[in-house]
């Protein structure tokens, strides 16, 4: 594949630009670009080597199916929605905050007010681009997407999450109110086209969508989503425009396993790291310009070893650097 | 044991407590539609029982009922037990019933050579000078009649028998009938004066579901009548692995005899029909899949449904009529086609042989659809072939109202894209009961133009619209309101209809797109597209293509060839030079097996979408979606 392919005019991943400054009608202090890579990750720089990788860090606003070890190290910050996104950027030094409304999730949900309140309240106490995931049922899907596209307009964030049979709500308030969306699909790469395929037929832009293949946690199937990510990467790379987006991952389900769960109290915290680091890591080197963790522990480690991943890659201060400025 | 009463017909059987009503039915000689096999999963054989006492579980298959039919009495014969004496009565949508089956055959240009051959003799008798022995008189006066070679033709010893006196009873007028069978010449019948005018051969198509038989006048080169009929095997089941389970439970002689019925009943009523001795018949071409070749001759189909999957013949089988049961002449030649594997049957041989893929340089891609389906592509050079389970969507089952090709079946379909209003035909054009394949083909097609479901097939439940609508289970939409329709329901199409059928659509497909990947040519390449079967008959060819049920070619490129294997099976009746090939284009299809074939599930899911993932293999189609999208679609 590689000889169908020249990165001086070759084919290039979209580029998917996140958050928006004052100037253009939205609050974030600092605005990223992702994707935009005419080749693989990681092979050096130049103007193949698209924008950098983001590392997202996830919270949500209803803690109970979250992972006990992370409310543990977060502590009073899970009790406040605001505070912990704040943090998210300053103290445990994520590029953004990706958060989940998992109040949505429980069954009979119906306060939808609160939904407007709480993306009021991150979007005040945060100034990087904002990744935000809605309900996962048809039933609420409409009125859930509406608040928090609504809440969030002219803040161009990252809405989650479309699917193949369920993405018309979400395609509509991303339509409606001018975000970017994330479309899942379950780790296969014609799924993935066909789910692109028919956002493009809703009439959203294509610059505007952020491929999830799913990502398989650590020991439990990680291969196969390394291995779909590579390959979107490669057909894209090789000109089937309806693959040519940046792609997303969370392993979402590492803090979840037997491994993690059962760790030695001592030592959960930084099994749950290791578990978590790995899969984030892998997904990096397969090409996904979005990774998100949960443990803060994690978006460290992923802090320190991204320099060595990128040298040469990209200019470190656009890697850590404000675009907007 | 308790007597069920089968109304309106008072048909009756006993039945031991605890069978179900469709054994029952069976027994009563009632032919159910047990589309699944009687596993409770088709909802087809539905009846209603008014009284007696039954057990059913109402509440695992309550969803194929409404509440007002289950409080008629309703239940599936396969799933209800017998326990006293009972009177059911059974709507005739529930049996199976007569078909527009296809007996057009393709009428090729060939020259008639069959295998068979009468020779009238006027023989000198014998005298103490010429002592010659009576066989070698018969076989020499034929040999000088133009036949073959006195010492290439076996006479049997039953005809042997029957020599010396025939020859003088006839006074040493004799007509000899003479046939090619592998190996050589045989000597089959020997009667008094001339016959020449009296002979006559079948046809046959042995089909899962039905039989065709095209009676042949082999001194005039002439069809002189057909016949069709149900294979009586459907009572154990309609698709082929329920018949295989029945004949592994002792049900070989059972299901050998149904079929040898079957074509015997066939074949009477076309010699009736042309006024004609069965006895005359001298020679029958059999074109069916593998398994019902196997049946047929009472060998063990058993092997062939269990890893590793092995039939126990492939080649062209003859044998004698008498054998097997057939009502012609007990020495008539019965030739069974060859066979690729247990998948690609001498139905499938016979379709290659009737559109004349082997006979040409360019590509062709040759489709036979039914509840399983058969692609071949090829020429004169290689062929490849592979086989698999399309489902039953396209045959009505497993789509709430599908149905088969019968009458008030809706065959044609169409939809206004701005007013979302149906427009349909049924067959013989009475009130709508249900749709059959080729009209839920079209519902897909239309659908998606009107930009009612997307591509994924999901009804998009913002169009505000009475016909779209959120059903008891799923999503859907109304094709005819219930004041229309010969029933008491609006008949609909639901979210979960239209997912069975594009699976259906995307087995095919994804075929077809497996063997072209391995054969390493492109849609540009294929010459043909042959549709054999009922299904391609009445199938929109624009529609098949729109849908992604084949690959995307120019639409004078489809060709229905209607029923391929009865098609064959005169072809190779008549040309002796056809027949003798029919082992050798066997072993030159290569057989892909899907299921070892990793791409294929690629290739399903890539087609599991309408058309096709990649756009680019449509662009025909593409461009009247985006159109179609631009006027009538957009965003909620």
């Amino acid at each position: 594949m590689s000889e169908e392919h020249n990165p001086e005019q070759g084919n290039r991943i979209l580029e998917v630009s996140l958050g928006a400054t004052t100037a253009e009608g939205g609050t974030r202090e600092r605005v990223y670009t992702v994707g935009g890579a005419g080749t693989f990750p990681f092979l050096g720089a130049g103007p193949a080597a698209g924008h950098p990788p983001r590392i997202a860090l996830e919270i949500c606003d209803d803690t109970r199916t979250w992972s006990p070890i992370v409310l543990r190290e977060v502590g009073d910050l899970a009790g406040d929605t605001g505070a912990w996104a704040a943090a998210a950027e300053t103290t445990f030094g994520a590029d953004m905050v990706r958060l989940f409304f998992t109040s949505t999730r429980q069954r009979g949900f119906d306060d939808f007010a609160s939904l407007g309140t709480t993306m009021e309240e991150v979007i005040g106490a945060t100034k990087y681009p904002l990744i935000v995931e809605g309900s996962t049922e048809p039933g609420i899907d409409s009125e859930v997407y509406r608040r928090i596209g609504e809440a969030a307009e002219g803040e161009r964030i990252l809405l989650g999450t479309a699917e193949a049979d369920r993405y018309r709500s979400v395609a509509a308030s991303a339509l409606a109110y001018g975000h970017a969306l994330v479309a899942q699909t379950p780790i296969d790469i014609n799924l993935a086209k066909q789910l692109n395929i028919l956002l493009h037929e809703t009439g959203l832009p294509p610059e505007r969508i952020v491929i999830d293949p799913y990502t398989g946690t650590l020991g439990y199937g990680f291969e196969y989503s390394y291995s779909v990510m590579e390959r979107i990467r490669s057909v894209a790379l090789q000109g089937d425009a309806d693959l040519a987006r940046p792609m997303i991952s969370s392993a979402i389900d590492s803090l979840n396993v037997k491994e993690v769960r059962e760790a030695d109290p001592e030592t959960a915290d930084e099994v749950a790291i290791r578990w978590e680091f790995y899969a984030a890591f892998s997904a990096l080197v397969a090409g996904a310009e979005i990774v998100c963790v949960r443990h803060p522990g994690t978006v460290a480690l992923l802090r320190e070893a991204l320099p060595a991943l990128q040298e040469g890659s990209h200019p470190q201060e656009e890697a850590y650097g404000d675009e907007s400025a | 044991m308790p007597t069920v009463t089968f109304l309106p017909g008072f048909h009756k059987a006993d039945v031991p407590r605890g069978a179900t009503i469709l054994d029952a039915a069976q027994r009563a000689g009632l032919h159910m539609n047990v589309v699944c096999g009687g596993q409770g999963r088709c909802g087809k054989c539905v009846v209603y029982v008014k009284s007696g006492k039954i057990t059913f579980d109402r509440e695992k298959f309550g969803n194929f009922f409404t509440a007002e039919e289950l409080d008629r009495g309703a239940c599936l014969a396969c799933q209800s037990l017998v326990r006293n004496d009972l009177r059911v009565e059974v709507p005739e949508s529930s049996l199976v019933q007569e078909q527009k089956i296809l007996i057009e055959a393709r009428a090729a240009e060939i020259p008639f050579r069959p295998s068979v051959r009468k020779y009238y003799l006027e023989l000198n008798p014998p005298s103490l000078t010429d002592t010659t022995p009576d066989i070698t008189r018969l076989l020499e006066g034929i040999e000088t009649r133009g036949g073959p070679a006195a010492n290439k033709i076996y006479a049997p010893l039953e005809v042997l028998r029957s020599v010396p006196q025939l020859l003088r009873q006839g006074i040493w007028r004799v007509t000899g009938t003479v046939a090619l069978v592998p190996g050589g010449y045989r000597l089959i019948k020997v009667e008094e004066g001339n016959t020449e005018g009296r002979l006559y051969g079948a046809a046959v198509d042995l089909g899962t579901t039905t039989i065709v038989v095209y009676l042949w006048d082999l001194a005039t080169a002439s069809v002189i009548a057909t016949a069709s009929n149900y294979n009586r095997q459907i009572g154990y089941g309609e698709d082929i692995l329920s018949r295989v389970n029945f004949a592994r439970k002792n049900g070989l002689s059972r299901l050998q005899r149904l079929a040898a019925e079957s074509i015997n009943q066939a074949l009477t009523e076309a010699a009736n029909n042309a006024g004609i001795d069965r006895e005359d018949i001298h020679e029958v071409v059999v074109a069916g899949n593998t398994v019902m070749t196997h049946l047929l001759l009472c060998i063990d189909p058993g092997y062939m449904i269990a890893e590793p999957y092995v039939p126990v013949v492939r080649r062209m089988l003859s044998t004698a009529a008498g054998r097997i049961g057939l009502a012609v002449h007990r020495n008539a030649g019965v030739y069974t086609f060859p066979a690729v594997s247990n998948f690609i049957g001498g139905d499938i041989i016979a379709d290659i042989l009737a559109c004349g893929i082997t006979e040409r340089e360019e590509i062709s891609l040759l489709i036979d659809i039914g509840t399983n389906f058969e692609v071949v592509l090829g020429n004169s050079d290689w062929m490849l072939s592979c086989a698999g389970a399309a489902g039953p969507a396209l045959e009505g089952g497993e789509v709430l109202f599908g149905m088969r090709a019968n009458p008030g079946a809706m065959e044609k379909v169409r939809i206004d894209g701005g007013t979302l209003k149906p427009t349909y035909e049924t067959i013989n054009r009475i009130r709508p009961k249900g749709i059959c394949g080729s009209g839920l083909i079209d519902l897909l097609a239309e659908l998606i133009r009107a930009c009612v479901i997307d591509r994924n097939g999901h009804i998009n439940m913002g169009i505000r619209h009475p016909r779209v609508r959120q059903g008891r289970y799923f999503p859907e939409f109304v094709i005819a309101w219930a004041d229309e329709t010969d029933g008491e329901r609006d008949i609909v199409i639901t979210e979960n209809d239209i997912k069975n059928l594009i699976m259906s659509k995307a087995a095919i497909l994804g075929a077809c797109m497996t063997l072209m990947d391995a054969a390493g040519i492109t849609r540009e390449d294929i010459a043909a597209i042959y549709f054999s079967g009922a299904f391609g008959n009445y199938l929109n060819k624009e529609n098949a293509i729109a849908v992604g049920l084949i690959p995307e070619v120019p639409l004078d490129a489809v060709k229905n060839i209607g029923n391929g294997a009865i098609t064959g099976a005169n072809l190779a009746l008549i040309s002796r030079e056809r027949r003798r090939n029919l082992d050798r284009i066997a072993q030159q299809i290569t057989y892909i097996e899907l299921n070892a074939e990793p791409s294929f599930m690629d290739q399903y899911t890539s087609s599991c979408f309408l058309p096709h993932t990649d756009l680019s293999l449509f662009p025909g189609v593409q461009r009247v979606l985006d159109e179609c999208r631009i006027r009538y679609g957009g965003v909620e």
